[in-house]
């Protein structure tokens, strides 16, 4: 359980709130590079820690993320005409740069310089692997860009998608990093998934129900290790990291890509869930591109012209009570990444953890929460950077290894958490 | 028409829900497995809990025993001193949490742990100091607390101790 005020403190992301200054702490994933094709092109709106945001690409391809309305009587943007490096407000022509800097006032004589005095509200907005990366924080705190693995392998290593979850940023990252879920509710994707299936491994998750857990603090986080029975008194183990503040790295299954998440909040009950897939050392193939794109392992199907999951709450999630009964899906509901997002959903916008009861396997859970709120504190009190913003800390890896039962996994597992160029993932 | 789920998990809808209480007070038993730990458990005794209680085996006495399920007889002690039988304790408990320091010889994790077994009791255990020490001693103290821990977790602080056991409601 977590008291109310250790929940709000957590789950408010807005300006001004201790969590919102952790998260504009970091460069954050704001849109796909794919939603911003062109030059000139139609702007897109964007919002992030309970901003409205837009974002554009002007002529010369740079790219802009600013306050959504216009200064002057406070029209959206979005209405604007992306021409000539910069933004018109197609209502009296007031025109802005990237930078959020007016640089046009036809009404107003040109030599009167009242242009200069309007700035918007902007943001930085860089591409890296297919994302554009914002950071919301004070430009003099800025930090290196992100270098996070799967955003710097080759272009074709990587696949990444993003879809609107309907609930706050933190129940939906806490199911990221809550291991003890996965032989239950994604039993049946194990053996039929195209991006799951066929691995030596799935066979110990579907064979050991009841995995032991150990949680290890990282300089960016956490490493969370589920241990099952192997043979010959081994045991397999599947190590997740997590990286402040919304990070996780899937532990890989075979050759297959690995896959990963960030939960960016929209506001304080909506949240971005990002979903990646890379292979560090071969391109994806197109049957693993297409069945990501069909939905498949951790990506999702969307209503047309959205980012909003096809299956929702608004149509139950097109739950199948006759695959629930025959085993085929757990839930009833199909597809891993709504299987999660579902239950996520049905807690309500924010769960009330007052009402929670965890227990052991939940620790991964409360030492996240433990971290979060003490990189609150010395970020609201001593104005310590928080973990996770140093780039070392962002070169991590999942792993699954079977080890002896004397080892400890982090030990063992040293080389195989840390990124290595070239080198594949340690996967069983 | 809005759906069941679409309806159910709105913030209008969530004042519907039960307001009772959704459990009962756990018995959570904590118990410090070396001197460096006995410190920690004095500090966090003092906080207020759900009926926690907080034991040391540092003073662990185990005398052997046969024609039983547990080979020992075992004791603890609690802060005051009082010697506490081990069965005693660990009978009605929801959850036993060990604490250690890491490189710590704790050989007292198997005959609790052993216990919890028996008497189907959860274990978790925590080891403090994981930045500390070298990876040696952690691993030392790791490799006697694995086979009787359901969770283990390596801590650098002690605030995360409280912060666990409130979690855990203890």
């Amino acid at each position: 359980m977590l008291r109310k005020e250790q929940s709000e403190l957590l789950t408010q992301t807005g300006p001004g709130t201790p969590a919102g200054r952790l998260f504009r702490s970091y460069w954050l994933p704001a849109l796909l590079a794919a939603e911003l094709p062109d030059n000139e092109g139609p702007p897109v709106r964007v919002k992030l820690l309970s901003e409205r945001l837009l974002a554009f690409r002007d002529t010369q391809g740079c790219y802009g993320l600013i306050d959504e309305y216009c200064a002057h009587r406070g029209v959206s943007l979005w209405f604007g005409r992306n021409e000539e490096s910069g933004l018109r407000c197609p209502y009296h022509g007031w025109k802005y740069d990237y930078t959020g800097q007016c640089i046009e006032v036809p009404s107003e004589p040109e030599e009167s310089g009242f242009c200069t005095k309007i700035k918007l509200k902007s943001y930085p907005l860089v591409e890296r692997g297919g994302v554009l990366w914002t950071y919301m924080g004070p430009p003099a705190k800025q930090p290196p860009l992100p270098e996070w693995e799967f955003a710097l392998v080759p272009p074709g290593h990587s696949f990444t998608s993003k879809r609107l979850q309907e609930c706050n940023w933190l129940q939906a990252m806490e199911g990221g990093i809550d291991s003890s879920h996965v032989s239950f509710l994604h039993r049946g994707e194990l053996n039929s998934d195209p991006l799951f299936k066929g691995a030596q491994g799935n066979q110990y998750n579907l064979r050991d129900a009841r995995p032991v857990f150990e949680v290890v603090e990282s300089p960016g986080g956490l490493y969370v290790g589920a241990r099952r029975n192997a043979e010959d008194g081994h045991y397999y183990w599947r190590i997740t990291p997590w990286v402040m503040p919304s990070f996780t790295m899937i532990p890989p299954r075979g050759d297959h890509p690995v896959h990963g998440h960030f939960w960016i909040p929209i506001d304080d009950e909506t949240c971005w869930t990002w979903s990646f897939d890379y292979h560090p050392t071969r391109p994806l193939t197109r049957e693993e591109v297409q069945a990501m794109r069909d939905g498949k392992g951790i990506h999702v199907r969307y209503v047309p012209g959205t980012f909003r999951p096809l299956a929702n709450k608004d149509n139950d999630y097109l739950i199948d009570r006759a695959a629930q009964k025959a085993g085929r899906t757990f839930s009833g509901v199909a597809g891993i990444a709504m299987q999660d997002a579902s239950l996520q959903e049905s807690m309500g916008p924010i769960v009330d953890r007052a009402k929670e009861n965890l227990v052991s396997t939940d620790n991964g859970i409360i030492m996240a929460r433990h971290r979060l709120l003490r990189a609150i504190r010395n970020l609201m009190e001593k104005d310590v950077e928080p973990p996770g913003v140093d780039v070392s800390h962002q070169r991590v890896r999942s792993a699954a290894l079977i080890l002896p039962p004397d080892r400890p996994f982090k030990d063992a597992g040293r080389e195989a958490l840390s990124v290595r160029p070239g080198v594949a993932h340690a996967s069983v | 028409m809005e759906s069941e789920s679409a309806r159910a998990s709105s913030a209008a809808e969530s004042r519907f829900r039960i307001d009772d209480p959704n459990s009962r007070p756990r018995v959570v038993k904590v118990v410090v497995l070396d001197r460096p730990s006995e410190a920690v458990a004095e500090r966090l005794a003092q906080e207020r809990w759900n009926g926690a209680s907080f034991l040391t085996a540092s003073a662990f006495c185990a005398e052997p025993r046969a024609n039983d399920q547990l080979a020992v007889r075992a004791w603890l002690s609690d802060l005051s001193g009082r010697t506490r039988h081990l069965l005693d304790e660990i009978d009605g408990a929801d959850l036993v949490i060990m604490i250690a320091s890491a490189g710590e010889s704790v050989p007292a994790a198997a005959i609790i742990g052993e216990a919890c077994s028996l008497e189907r009791v959860a274990t978790t255990a925590l080891v403090l100091g994981g930045a500390s020490a070298t990876d040696q001693a952690l691993s030392r103290t790791l490799a006697q607390l694995r086979p009787w821990a359901l969770m283990l977790v390596v801590a650098s602080s002690e605030a995360s101790i409280a912060d666990m056991l409130r979690a855990l409601r203890a």
